[in-house]
């Protein structure tokens, strides 16, 4: 474990300004992106269902979800190239656990909670894509 | 600049001198002085979270208890097969307000009831920044919980179960669906307040130097559970005014002979339902975060990851509602999506408890009650996620739903994840409250009671589920094969009230010598145990400067520099109640807030609002509008002499060398923040009932149908365009106000108040010149509500343009003290927003469709 080598080592903090750097909006960007697919999926698939009727094929559906994911994937992408680079910047400790006391360690500790839940989003964006594919029609 | 800016700054006061024993008395003097509690029968005018959080909680355990014994009267009447114990008529009642209060009035408020006693010692700030809506919210609960509690004692209690699925609950007659929707409506705005309150206090009340990563868990949970709230009680509001305008004026949104859906119902309240599932669950796994270090004596192993999984978790559970609706005939598309969502969601969940396990595997473990109680709530919580992922897979919940085996997999997640860590929690934060500590023996007895019983009672239920048994049957044939599991669920059932009654009896024994808490009686690390024992009013001898998560196990000088007041606001000088305001991110100290005290106008404003909508239930309308206008009056009064007022001088030396502002205006200030974080919520009623449009879009053939009219384009037209007229005069108002320009800025009010009033009636234009009838259709009835919910919205602007004109006349709104005219700017964007869909959907939509 880092834990206790950053605790007594004397970690360089880069000098950074007050309420700059990775904020909340950031952290909630990825869930976002995540929520806004789902929504789109459901109401989507739904709208398709309820005109064309129990028996049609998913077709439209099909494609309206898989496109969507192909969106949802790379915005989460950009989201997760740039959080990295966020974090490589970074130039205080390289640990995980983010207890120093400053806004430069503020700043990893959102790029890392925010970075995660982007990996989160997109196992969330992928199970939810996975029953459009799995089955047939709207029945 | 204003008189008071360019006046001379009187010459910074040398700083106190705190290594003298008589300076530190006088200002412990005048910190008790500023912050006592109101004597006698005015201490029901307290509005201090410590005197408000308490009752909170006590009036939670009350309606607690009360379901509790109403629960067990279904459990002696199921004991046996045909039982004639209870009538069908009050066992249906007494299920149904089981669930309804265990939810809407123990569950969720006592997060509530918890979070205001807590948090602001948590964060050691004096008090949360709206203390007077602290106590408005607390006397909604107490008025709305008394009403619907009561009313099976006039045999008129709701009895259509704890989610009112219509046509059920829209055609029974009786007053029942009525209690329970305005009721629970009046309540809902109690855990709003709550909401905008917590959300503040967590975002804006830390201590200087409280980076986010230093922020304590629980803080985390607060703020994450506070944004759910705003997002998933608004749909519910926005249901209940569709069932309740059916069942009091026939407009038809849930019969499907006028173009009406039931299930439109099930999908808002589910909406609210299941995210409410981890508003309930969340806050207490956060009491256990900041238990399970302090017994581990160890920092939580993976701060970050308990975060991240709880931000994870609480949009996750937006994406689970439909799986309470599995077996409605919906598309197994849309079954799949919420059932890989559900899934998912285990995966935050599962990350929060192995990271409890990870803490207390890499700690020493001090064993003690509290602990205990938090095993039992892991070892619980975990079965019933475990047949949560059971019913979450769509063709095991077609054979369940519906049976017992529901019954017992949502209590074990209830109690495990809610009742268990909340028994915890308690045990661990008792000895803030008055200065005694709970019996060790009591609880360790009363905790095997209660785990035993709530076992013995539930684990059975599964089987009984499994074997077939439905809910809410009154009763049952002996030859079913449930009769002994249902005799020993009740059995279970009665030793678990009798653990609690343990419980109870431990919490309000008299305390002897014996019970004394010493300081920090559990050598806990966080600020939170820094108080005195026996406690003192004030919150906070001073504000401390933050360097760590833990100062009381990293700082050995910590308590000292703390009780000798050397860190910020060590007195009030002016014996007013002052807290410090900061920084969203790294909790920079900007303003020294004053928070205001005992006030017997929220009361006011409590019981008329409360009176309002217990008249509507009885259908007076008259003494309702009239209760509605007292309430009205009250808040004017109490926003007029209680916000945002005009210090008198504009900063404060808070020590450390800082001087802040005591007065600020737009983002910096609490008061804008609470203005956002409220229309927020209102904007998502809003946009249920805009889903709503569309929903009876989507499951009619042809929509708008095409033998009613609708409310033609023009006068939406119009309305949109006096509506911008409006919000472009109100920014006009805020901007020529600011520089100088006032009587500029009071003819843009006077415009907007023009504007608003024409834009209002134009909206209502439409449907009104087309003879739309809301009784025909559920499309006239769905214009006409979209039209009135923007009216009624209209009318708040124009009674706070109203109020930043008077404002401005009598000298409370000037350049500098322009707090309220940005405030109500903020309102005009959610305002506009809300007119320009409505014009959009019911003007525009037609056209296109």
């Amino acid at each position: 474990m880092t834990e206790t080598d950053t605790r007594s080592g004397e970690t360089e903090e880069a000098v950074r300004d007050h309420e700059t750097g990775i904020d909340l909006w950031r952290v909630v960007t990825a869930p976002t992106v995540w929520a806004a697919h789902f929504l789109v999926c459901y109401v989507g698939a739904a709208v398709v269902c309820a005109k064309t009727g129990r028996d049609a094929p998913l077709g439209a559906a099909r494609d309206l979800v898989g496109w969507t994911t192909v969106v949802a994937l790379a915005l989460l992408a950009v989201q997760f190239w740039s959080l990295w680079r966020a974090r490589g910047l970074s130039v205080s400790g390289g640990d995980l656990v983010f207890e120093h006391n400053s806004p430069e360690e503020r700043h990893r500790f959102l790029c890392h909670v925010a970075l995660m839940l982007t990996v989160l989003s997109v196992i969330g964006v992928l199970y939810v894509a996975l029953p459009a594919f799995l089955l047939e029609t709207c029945r | 600049m204003s008189e008071t800016m360019t006046s001379p700054a009187p010459l910074p006061a040398p700083a106190p001198d705190q290594d003298d024993p008589a300076v530190r008395a006088a200002q412990e003097g005048r910190l008790r002085e500023a912050w006592k509690q109101p004597p006698g029968w005015r201490y029901l005018s307290a509005v201090n979270n410590t005197e408000i959080g308490v009752w909170y909680i006590a009036t939670a355990f009350v309606f607690m208890m009360f379901a509790g014994v109403l629960a067990l009267l279904v459990r002696v009447q199921l004991a046996v097969p045909g039982n004639d114990f209870l009538s069908a008529e009050t066992y249906n009642q007494a299920f149904t307000l089981h669930g309804t209060a265990m939810m809407f009035l123990f569950a969720v408020p006592i997060f509530e009831a918890v979070a205001i006693l807590i948090l602001p010692s948590l964060l050691k700030a004096r008090d949360l920044p709206f203390p007077r809506l602290s106590a408005f919210g607390y006397w909604c609960f107490l008025i709305g919980g008394v009403f619907v509690c009561g009313s099976i004692f006039f045999g008129v209690a709701p009895n259509g179960g704890w989610f009112m699925y219509p046509p059920l609950s829209t055609e029974q007659g009786g007053l029942g669906a009525d209690i329970w929707l305005l009721g629970l409506s009046f309540i809902e705005v109690a855990s709003i307040a709550a909401a905008v309150e917590l959300i503040v206090g967590v975002l804006k009340c830390r201590p200087p130097g409280m980076h986010l990563n230093l922020t304590p868990l629980y803080g985390w949970y607060v703020l994450i559970v506070g944004v759910m709230i705003l997002f998933a009680f608004p749909p519910l509001i926005a249901g209940d005014l569709l069932f309740e305008m059916e069942r009091a004026f026939d407009w038809p949104f849930f019969n499907p002979d006028r173009g009406g859906d039931p299930l439109l119902w099930q999908h808002l309240f589910w909406i609210f339902g299941h995210p409410e599932v981890y508003i309930v669950f969340l806050p207490s796994i956060a009491l256990l975060a900041m238990m399970v270090p302090t017994f581990a004596r160890r920092p939580v192993a993976g701060y970050s990851w308990i975060v991240l999984s709880a931000v994870g978790t609480g949009f996750l559970s937006f994406g689970l509602w439909v799986h309470h609706m599995f077996t409605t005939g919906l598309p197994s598309i849309s079954l799949g999506f919420f059932s890989a969502a559900s899934a998912a969601v285990a995966i935050p969940t599962g990350i929060q408890i192995f990271v409890f396990i990870a803490t207390l595997s890499l700690g020493r473990v001090v064993k003690s009650v509290p602990l205990l109680y938090a095993m039992g709530a892991l070892a619980i919580f975990v079965a019933g996620g475990l047949t949560g992922v059971m019913v979450a897979l769509v063709p095991f919940d077609f054979q369940a739903h519906d049976t017992y085996f529901v019954v017992a997999h949502l209590h074990y997640t209830l109690f495990g994840g809610m009742v268990f860590p909340l028994f915890a929690g308690i045990h661990y934060y008792y000895p803030l409250l008055g200065g005694n500590m709970l019996s060790r023996k009591l609880g360790i007895v009363s905790f095997w009671m209660m785990f035993t019983g709530f076992n013995v009672t539930f684990l059975p239920m599964h089987l009984t589920g499994l074997r077939g048994m439905p809910r809410r049957v009154f009763t049952y044939d002996p030859d079913l094969g449930w009769n002994a599991l249902n005799l020993v669920s009740t059995v279970g059932a009665f030793l678990f009230a009798a653990g609690f009654l343990v419980f109870v009896w431990d919490v309000l024994r008299p305390k002897g010598e014996k019970d004394r808490a010493k300081r920090n009686p559990w050598d806990a690390g966080t600020v939170e145990w820094l108080q005195r024992m026996p406690p003192e009013n004030w919150g906070a001898r001073c504000v401390p400067r933050i360097e760590s998560r833990n100062p009381l196990w990293e700082d050995p000088e910590f308590l000292r520099k703390y009780d000798e007041g050397r860190f910020y606001l060590p007195d009030a000088e002016d014996l007013k109640r002052e807290t410090l305001i900061t920084s969203v991110l790294d909790a920079e100290p900007i303003q020294c807030l004053r928070v205001s005290g005992p006030a017997w106008i929220t009361l006011g404003a409590a019981f008329s609002l409360g009176g309002s909508f217990i008249f509507a239930t009885f259908h007076w309308w008259t003494a309702t509008i009239l209760a509605a206008l007292a309430a009205l009056a009250c808040i004017l009064y109490w926003l007029w002499t209680g916000t945002a007022q005009h210090p008198e001088r504009n900063e404060r030396d808070i020590g450390l060398g800082t001087r802040v502002p005591l007065y600020v205006s737009g983002p910096k200030a609490t008061g804008w923040w609470a203005m956002f974080i409220t229309m927020t919520g209102d904007l998502t009623a809003f946009f249920g009932l805009v889903f709503g449009y569309f929903y009876y879009w989507t499951i009619a053939p042809v929509f708008p149908p095409p033998q009613i009219e609708g409310p033609g384009w023009g006068w939406p037209l119009a309305a949109a365009a006096l509506f911008v007229l409006a919000w472009a005069a109100t920014l006009a108002a805020r901007e020529t106000n600011a520089r100088g320009r006032i009587g500029l800025a009071r003819g843009a009010l006077v415009v907007a108040l023009g504007a608003t009033v024409a834009g209002s009636a134009a909206i209502l234009a439409g449907p009104w010149t087309h003879g739309m009838d809301p009784t025909v259709n559920v499309y006239p009835a769905i214009v006409w509500l979209l039209g009135i919910w923007t009216v009624i919205h209209a009318g708040a602007g124009v009674v706070m343009l109203g109020f930043c004109l008077a404002a401005s006349l009598f000298g409370r709104m000037t350049p500098d003290y322009d707090a309220d005219i940005r405030n109500v700017a903020l309102y005009w964007h959610f305002m506009l927003l809300t007119a320009i869909v409505t014009a959009l959907v019911t003007g525009g939509f037609p056209l296109i469709s």
